[in-house]
């Protein structure tokens, strides 16, 4: 009994050329990472691609190289290879994103890169055809309203991957094969604030690294979710703080799970110079309040996630000021 | 002259492994999707896209024309209702002309493949007139609502009102009177292995053979014979081993039925295994309920009277829903002395799944605003949580104001083990912020003492047979879903006979050739089937006494048996024999031998005189008391559950290997329920139909839970023993939130306590402060 | 008259199964758990969600656990693939087995499967796992039955033994 549409295709190239190519030949065709989004949205017909382009045996993709001022984290490393390995130790916010990904199993085959690159999500939208079809579709998969926000005519589904928000505040770049060549940009251009096409990526596009520059700052992780595994964070935070005297050097946050797409926090600039007191805390809290957007996406309400976005803020940044501190 | 009798260690230890463990553990264990099903198509089944409508067009043609496509039965082909209560079966195993959920049955299709069957189901045309559709009991009860069914007006199913003694007057001599309304969202067993059956139908011989994940098989034989108009002798029922169920599989389900048609259609064998979401549509679970509880209490915490109100929405059909909301009213009592007491209840048709029986059937949510309003009374009156219970205690044997008969009450020594182990003198009131202790009580009946379909027959029937191979196998109606019930009859058995475990095997649940059972509910197994286990041992230990007697030159009555061996009690070697060579006698002139044991509850367990008394009503009840110790964020609302001590009334731990199993499976069902396990539906669609979005707990979050086994000797119990499997699991939602109050001051009268909601009663809690604040400041 | 769409095409796969070589042909489209289940008539691993939700179907793929469930059979091309069936060896259970059962970290049974396999995974690799190792190792895995204790105790009970 195959619970996967009969017919599908699996390609299996060994480089990243190949695997542009195998890809390009195949315009219904989709990357395969682990396959822990990708496969279970296919299970529900929310995908439904007739070729999959495994990157599984794509050794380039795979490593973790140390180069000058550069960590350059390959698309294919596992969740659970990053989260152990050395070289990402001090990069405290990406191991901590990283443990809290799904389950183990999971984090033993899911890849960076479809981390980064997994769906939105949506409680109208991670639902079986039945449902769906029963509830006439919607606005992000053959369906022409959005049961979130009727009025609207933009889909809302969160982005609700862990890693990205943990990358961000390092300010990374990442490495892209295309067809056409290969190009470099900040990860945060990767992410588009639109539930329905949340990435920046053209057709057959790659992403085959992440770039982190070295001598990271302190920082951390820290997601609400109802469980203590399994459960996607209802909003995620990640922060790096340099501080020298008790006063904020650089300061920088960035979000998953209340928007659809991760992002940094504007206007952190404004703290620099300043203590780590109450009043800070609060205007940070306040800035978090102000630019999240959680949409009715979860079973849980919007405001709590915009409620605890802030209030992970706030302790994250205590916390690391105080260990700076000390 | 002083051997020792062999003994069986484990069963000394009464620390027994599950008889059929090794079989789970190594994969062997064949469970109704593993069964050989080579030659078997593939059922799918239809289901209602629209929550309440009349069914205007139905057309299979198409489906009925693919290529592959065997059978596909509709409404049409079964005119017949099924259900649980004899009284109250309104439902079809597919809908005839009017469906009243997302998700019910309309039709199904048996086809060569998976492939073919879901290309026929897109095929199968359906229009449907859509009516309003009710999501909540309130809207279900308005005036002006349209019925789900026409013969239930106002939507509700049946409404109980009992009251016994005079309340109010005891009201009025109450020092404090309060009252609050809390809200447990509906729940699901969530068992791991989805519903599936496997079901085989022979034209020629024209019989069915069912397999299937059911806890009482008997009620699936009826319920096939009654819908496919089937002689009961030509149906026969196995349940092979079956992936948990907590009342989930109690009831017939819809697919059961839905496959015997399609079998038979098909003239075969069909296979259908249910996906997850599937598994929830079927549901048959805990019903969202608002509980308004009131007491009446003295200064010094004596209970004068309670008076609750219970509002279940019980989902589209009638299911077991009269049964639920009587237990919610009858097991107010029981548990504490409440001299005067007024219930109200109400059972509410909405355009949802079907609720049912779960785990603590109908008691839970009372149990838990009950515990709640008890703590916070006792808080006001400035009593410690443990002295308010045992200010209340019973005082057995007694019956209590509605009929429900207590003999052991081991609740006292239940108090007094938590109190002790939890440190709780010690630690309460000093506990740093964030942290919380709290406490709470429970109980549940050790199998309901008067059977749903009353047949005059016993309780329970247990047949042991031993044969020239002087094995003993035990033969049990009993559905054994992983709670260790085949392991109990073992036990039971060899006990009695005083032979090793080991040369006694059980086969459980074959209607060819096993008696039949009430099944697996109301944690009657123990209690029932213990009893008649043991019945049927001692018919069988007098018949092996006596050809022991024979062979030894004996009298009967100066024969024993332990360890194997039977001899003349004070004779030395020679006056003595071993097992096999006393069955081998026992066998001469009779051949294989096979005896019947028997249990039947008295009438006067059987309950009150008034209407619906019986339910409630059982031989001995569990006690259980736990205490929870917590941790909450008050910055993200999450709670945490640091440890659970438990201690448990089961009469006596015929295992305590199990008993202990059966508590901390239960307590964390609690702990699920309180939370983070939810339905929720969107439209009546069900946003929480998989297990990422319905939240039965991780290991990560689950509280190390430690256990103490307390045993007050039943005197009707098989060996003393009472339930276990039940008794503790209401207990640990009000203790929980008790706890929650202990560590931040605030009361939720809510369950589940998701971090959301947390958060918003912190949030409220702010903004009344502030109020307050702004209303000093002004005046 | 409608017809069916034809049967997908195979291919051969070829992977080590319980320490034993061997070839099949499968659709591409099938999943690992379908493999074992339905090609190889491994039954001994179970399913019990809809993908990549409950840890039921958890086995070994090259002495890593993961949901057979979300995994491509073809993907495991030349894989060493361990389920429960291959973790009793010449009649003896395996000191996880025996610990399950004689702890009883196993009640119904059908999460015990792939709780077995993600806790060998873990022994594997930690031989003296504390109670958070293990809550760690089978966080993706849930059980109904136990409440987890006596889970958790079985493994302990199994570390103590040397394999
Ligand atoms: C039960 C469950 C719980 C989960 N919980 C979490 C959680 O808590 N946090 C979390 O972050 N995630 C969670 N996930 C989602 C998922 O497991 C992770 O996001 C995982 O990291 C996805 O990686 P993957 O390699 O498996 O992606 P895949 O499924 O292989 O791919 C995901 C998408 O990315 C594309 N893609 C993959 N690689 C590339 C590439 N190199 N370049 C361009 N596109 C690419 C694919 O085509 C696909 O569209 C959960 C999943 C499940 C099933
Ligand atoms: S936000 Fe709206 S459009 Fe987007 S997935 Fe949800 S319902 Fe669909
Ligand atoms: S079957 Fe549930 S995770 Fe694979
Ligand atoms: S033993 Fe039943 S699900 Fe774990």
């Amino acid at each position: 009994m195959s619970t996967l549409a009969s017919g599908l295709r699996v390609a299996h190239p060994h480089s990243i050329e190949e695997a542009i190519a195998a890809r390009a030949q195949n315009p219904g065709s989709r990357f395969l990472g682990g396959g822990t989004d990708l496969i279970v949205n296919m299970r529900r017909q929310i995908d439904t691609p007739n070729a999959l382009i495994d990157l599984s045996r794509v050794d380039e993709m795979a490593e973790i190289v140390a180069k000058g001022d550069i960590l350059r984290i390959g698309a294919g490393v596992t969740i659970a290879s990053l989260a152990g390995d050395a070289s990402i130790a001090p990069y405290k916010a990406v191991v901590q994103a990283a443990e809290g990904i799904a389950g183990p199993g999971h984090r033993n085959m899911a890849t960076v890169g479809g981390n980064l690159c997994q769906d939105t999500r949506c409680i109208y939208y991670n639902q079986s055809e039945w449902w769906r079809s029963a509830n006439s579709f919607c606005l992000k998969h053959r369906g022409d309203t959005c049961h979130v926000a009727p009025q609207g005519q933009r889909c809302h589904a969160a982005y609700s991957g862990d890693l990205a928000p943990a990358l961000l505040v390092f300010n990374p770049e990442i490495d892209i094969a295309a067809p056409k060549g290969c190009r470099r940009m900040p990860l945060a251009d990767l992410f588009v604030e639109d539930g329905r096409a949340h990435l920046s990526l053209t057709e057959g596009e790659l992403v085959v690294a992440v770039r982190l520059p070295a001598a990271p700052p302190p920082s951390a992780y820290a997601k609400v979710r109802v469980r203590g595994a399994i459960d996607f964070p209802l909003a995620g935070v990640a922060v790096a703080l340099t501080s020298s005297g008790g006063k904020v050097g650089s300061l920088r946050i960035a979000l998953t799970g209340t928007n659809s797409r991760p992002f940094l926090l504007a206007d952190t600039d404004r703290f620099a110079g300043r203590a780590v007191d109450d009043k800070l805390l609060q205007e940070i809290d306040r800035l978090v309040q102000k630019q999240v957007q959680p949409m009715r996406t979860t079973t849980a309400s919007s405001n709590y996630r915009r409620v605890a976005a802030a209030a992970l803020a706030r302790r994250l940044v205590a916390q690391l000021a105080g260990q700076g501190a000390a | 002259m002083t051997s020792e009798p062999i003994v069986d260690a484990k069963l000394a230890q009464r620390r027994v492994p599950l008889i059929d463990g090794i079989d789970k553990v190594t994969g062997r264990a064949r469970y109704t999707v593993d069964l050989d099903h080579a030659d078997a198509l593939v059922g799918r089944i239809l289901r209602s896209p629209v929550s309440h409508g009349n069914i205007v067009r139905l057309d299979v043609s198409k489906a009925r024309a693919l290529e592959g496509v065997i059978a596909i039965v509709t409404g049409d082909d079964c005119p017949y209702t099924y259900g649980v209560l004899p009284v109250a079966m309104n439902e079809y195993p597919m809908a005839r002309g009017r469906v009243r959920y997302r998700g019910e049955p309309i039709a199904a299709v048996a086809a060569i493949d998976a492939d073919t069957a879901e290309q026929a189901l897109a095929l199968i045309e359906i229009e449907i007139e859509k009516l309003p559709a009710y999501y909540i009991s309130e809207d279900a009860r308005a005036p002006d609502a349209v019925l789900l069914h026409d013969n239930k007006p106002g939507n509700i199913e049946r409404e109980v009102h009992h009251e016994f003694g005079d309340w109010q007057a005891a009201l009025a001599q109450a020092d404090l009177v309060r009252e609050e309304k809390i809200s447990c969202a509906e729940i699901n067993h969530a068992q791991i292995e989805p519903h599936a059956c496997l079901a085989e139908y022979d034209p020629l011989t024209e019989r069915l053979l069912m397999q299937s994940v059911s806890q009482v098989t008997y009620y699936l034989h009826l319920m096939l014979s009654r819908c496919l108009a089937m002689d009961e002798s030509r149906i026969r029922i196995i349940k092979p081993f079956v992936g948990g169920g907590f009342g989930a599989r109690v009831e017939v389900l819809n697919f059961e039925i839905i496959t015997a048609l399609l079998a038979r259609a098909a003239a075969g064998k069909v296979l259908m295994a249910l996906t997850r979401e599937e598994t929830f549509l079927t549901h048959r679970a805990r019903p969202q309920t608002d509980v308004t509880v009131k007491i009446g209490m003295k200064r010094g915490g004596k209970i004068t009277a309670c008076t609750c109100e219970v509002v279940q929405r019980g989902g589209a059909y009638a299911g077991y829903g009269i049964v639920t909301i009587l237990y919610a009213g009858s097991l107010l009592q029981g548990l504490y002395d409440i001299p005067t007491l007024r219930y109200d209840g109400y059972r509410v048709y909405a355009n949802l799944p079907p609720c049912g029986a779960m785990r603590g059937h109908g008691a839970v949510n009372t149990r838990h605003a009950f515990e709640c309003l008890l703590d916070r009374m006792a808080r006001e009156l400035g009593l410690d949580p443990f002295e308010v219970r045992r200010a209340n205690l019973l005082k057995p044997p007694l019956f209590t104001l509605n009929g429900l008969m207590v003999n052991s009450y081991g609740l006292p020594e239940c108090l007094d083990k938590i109190e002790q182990a939890s440190g709780w003198k010690e630690r309460i009131g000093k506990m740093p912020p964030g942290k919380g202790l709290g406490m709470a009580c429970s109980h549940y009946v050790s199998g309901a003492a008067k059977p749903i379909h009353w047949t005059g027959e016993p309780h329970a029937v247990v047949n042991v047979r031993l044969d020239f191979d002087g094995g003993i196998t035990a033969l049990t109606g009993a559905a054994d879903i992983g709670q260790g019930s085949s392991t109990m009859v073992a036990i039971a058995v060899a006990e009695t006979l005083g032979i090793s475990l080991d040369r006694v095997r059980v086969v459980a649940a074959d209607s060819a050739v096993t008696p039949k059972d009430n099944g697996a509910y109301s944690s009657r197994i123990t209690y029932m089937v213990g009893n008649a286990a043991i019945d049927a041992a001692q018919k069988m230990k007098t018949i092996l006494t006596e050809a022991a007697a024979r062979k030894l030159e004996a009298r009967p009555e100066d024969i024993e048996a332990i360890g194997e061996v039977f001899r003349v009690s004070g004779g030395g070697e020679q006056s003595s024999l071993p097992f096999h060579e006393v069955a081998k006698a026992a066998l001469v002139d009779r051949g294989a031998i096979t005896v019947s044991g028997t249990f039947t509850t008295p009438v006067e367990a059987q309950g009150g005189k008034h209407k619906g008394g019986a339910v409630g009503s059982t031989m001995g009840f569990s006690y259980g008391a736990q205490v929870v110790e917590v941790s909450v964020d008050d910055a993200t609302g999450q709670v945490t559950v640091d440890k659970v001590w438990v201690a448990l009334d089961c009469g006596h731990a015929i295992n305590a290997l199990a008993v202990e199993g059966q508590i901390e499976g239960s307590v964390w069902m609690g702990m699920g329920q309180a939370m983070s396990e939810e339905t929720r539906y969107l439209d009546g669609l069900p946003a929480h139909a998989s297990l990422l979005e319905y939240r039965v707990p991780t290991i990560v979050e689950s509280p190390p839970i430690k256990v103490f086994i307390v045993e007050s000797h039943d005197p009707n119990g098989p060996f003393g023993a009472k339930e276990a499997s039940e008794g503790a699991l209401a207990s640990f939602a009000p203790a929980l939130v008790n706890a929650i109050a202990n560590a931040i001051g605030i009361d939720l009268d809510e369950i589940p306590v998701t971090p959301d909601r947390v958060m918003q009663a912190l949030i409220d809690r702010r903004r009344q402060a502030r109020l307050a604040q702004s209303v000093r400041a002004a005046s | 008259m409608h017809a069916p769409s034809p049967p997908p095409r195979k291919r051969l796969l070829r992977l080590k199964l319980n320490g034993r070589w061997r070839e099949d042909a499968v659709a591409e489209s099938d999943l690992l758990v379908d493999y074992l289940r339905d090609v190889a008539h491994l039954t001994g691993t179970k399913t019990g969600c809809d993908g990549g939700e409950c840890g039921a179907c958890t086995v070994l793929v090259d002495g890593k656990a993961v949901p057979s469930c979300i995994t491509l059979a073809v993907r495991c091309e030349g894989c060493s693939v361990e389920t429960i069936e291959g973790m009793a060896t010449q009649g003896r259970l395996d000191r996880l087995q025996r610990a399950f059962h004689e702890k009883l970290g196993t009640q119904c049974g059908f999460c015990t499967p792939g709780m077995i396999m993600a806790a060998e995974a873990l022994l594997r690799r930690n031989p003296n796992p504390s109670d958070e190792d293990i809550r760690a190792a089978l966080a993706g895995n849930l059980c109904r039955c136990t409440g987890y204790v006596k889970i958790i105790e079985s493994i302990k009970a199994a570390a103590e033994v040397t394999p």
